[in-house]
């Protein structure tokens, strides 16, 4: 099964988790991001913020004239470490390539799907508590 | 002198034997040893069913609230249609209370269990409830209104019966608008060895017409360390229409 499929299948578990249960509680509404459109952006970190309601990736994209900076929303820390990351997973100038939906308002921002790290591991993004996408 | 050492063996063993029952029956009427961190539990496939959780009943609001209750959800609905979700109040890192807070997304609440007093803390924005053993609940107009309220319990075959008021009003069950006449009564329960049962029931005299009531479920974790969680990066905001946006770096 494509890392793409388990994603979306990802999205729609939870989904269905919080609807059809009718008692879970999400922090906030994942609307703003295009779930049907995906993004690759790879470029170097300026910061890796392991930090509460989410985590997000700073990273500068380079183009054809200069460079775009994109801010990356991750879920939470708690959420992270059961798809396997670490606090120290990224720093400053790493190269990193993320897999993203993108704002729809058109702004550089995001929501992570998938990310490769310089050491060439695939983490995911939960939202559920098992192992990373793609791994 | 010999009959006289018979009747104090006799004694002794009449008093072990006793005071083996009495032990007995203090485990058989001990409660069930909560302690610990526990994770949402959602069945799945090959699960026995009755250890999965229950949704919700429907919810049947009194005729005045109703109309502009669904009013208000076929907004947020059609909004987060549009891709401009409508903030809720968590979105600005306000707790979510009781009961929404022994639920929240896919973050474990721990339970700290003593004779007296029982904490449930939940990991999603370190919120923690005290439920009182040793005392009676308070009138309700005695209670200023809170978000965890005020919680009394007691152990009732094994199941922890919880009574709670003194909820304000804001802070709502997926925003269902209540008085401060709203009881949330809980019965929580060990189903299974490592799975707990949260069956809680909402009441409003005011604006329900029915009770809510639903089950939520928990699987035992027992390395679990909970995570910390302060909002100290909240990048989330409300402009001025209510709808969330996301602050973003220049660098």
């Amino acid at each position: 099964m494509s890392v793409a499929r388990r994603i979306r299948i990802c999205w729609l578990a939870m989904a269905w988790a919080l609807a059809g249960a009718g008692a879970l509680m999400a922090h906030h509404s994942f609307a703003m991001f295009d779930q049907s459109k995906t993004l690759t952006l790879t470029g170097a970190v300026t910061s890796f913020e392991w930090t509460n309601p989410h985590a997000y990736i700073e990273v500068d994209v380079p183009e054809e004239k200069g460079v775009k900076h994109w801010s990356i929303e991750l879920g939470s820390p708690s959420i992270l470490q059961q798809s396997g990351w670490k606090f120290s997973d990224l720093k400053r100038g790493y190269k990193v390539t993320l897999r993203i939906n993108p704002l729809r308002s058109g702004q550089p921002g995001g929501f992570l799907i998938q990310a490769t790290l310089p050491d060439g591991r695939t983490l995911g993004n939960g939202p559920g508590r098992g192992p990373a996408a793609g791994q | 002198m010999r009959s006289i050492t018979l009747r104090i063996a006799a004694l002794a063993l009449c008093c072990l034997l006793c005071v083996a029952d009495w032990a007995q029956a203090q485990s058989a009427n001990a409660p069930p040893d909560l302690n610990g961190a526990w994770g949402q539990y959602r069945g799945g496939r090959g699960a026995d069913p009755k250890l999965a959780p229950t949704p919700a009943s429907p919810i049947v609001l009194k005729p005045e609230y109703a109309k502009a209750y669904e009013a208000r959800r076929a907004a947020e609905a059609e909004a987060t249609r549009r891709g401009e979700p409508i903030a809720n109040p968590s979105v600005l890192c306000v707790p979510y209370g009781v009961p929404s807070m022994m639920a929240v997304a896919v973050y474990p609440i721990e339970i700290i269990q003593t004779p007296k007093q029982v904490t449930i803390v939940a990991e999603a924005f370190s919120e923690v409830r005290r439920i009182y053993l040793d005392r009676p609940q308070s009138k309700i107009d005695d209670v200023p209104p809170g978000y965890y309220g005020r919680s009394v319990g007691h152990w009732e075959s094994g199941a922890l019966v919880v009574d709670t008021i003194g909820i304000k009003e804001s802070v709502q069950y997926q925003r269902v608008p209540h008085s401060d006449q709203m009881r949330i009564s809980e019965r929580i329960r060990l189903v299974a060895p490592d799975i707990l049962h949260d069956q809680i029931t909402i009441e409003d005299p005011v604006t329900l017409e029915k009770p809510i009531t639903y089950t939520l479920a928990y699987r035992r974790m027992p390395n679990y360390e909970m995570v910390e969680f302060v909002c100290d990066n909240n990048r989330e905001y409300v402009d001025e229409q209510g709808v969330v946006r996301l602050k973003l770096r220049d660098r």
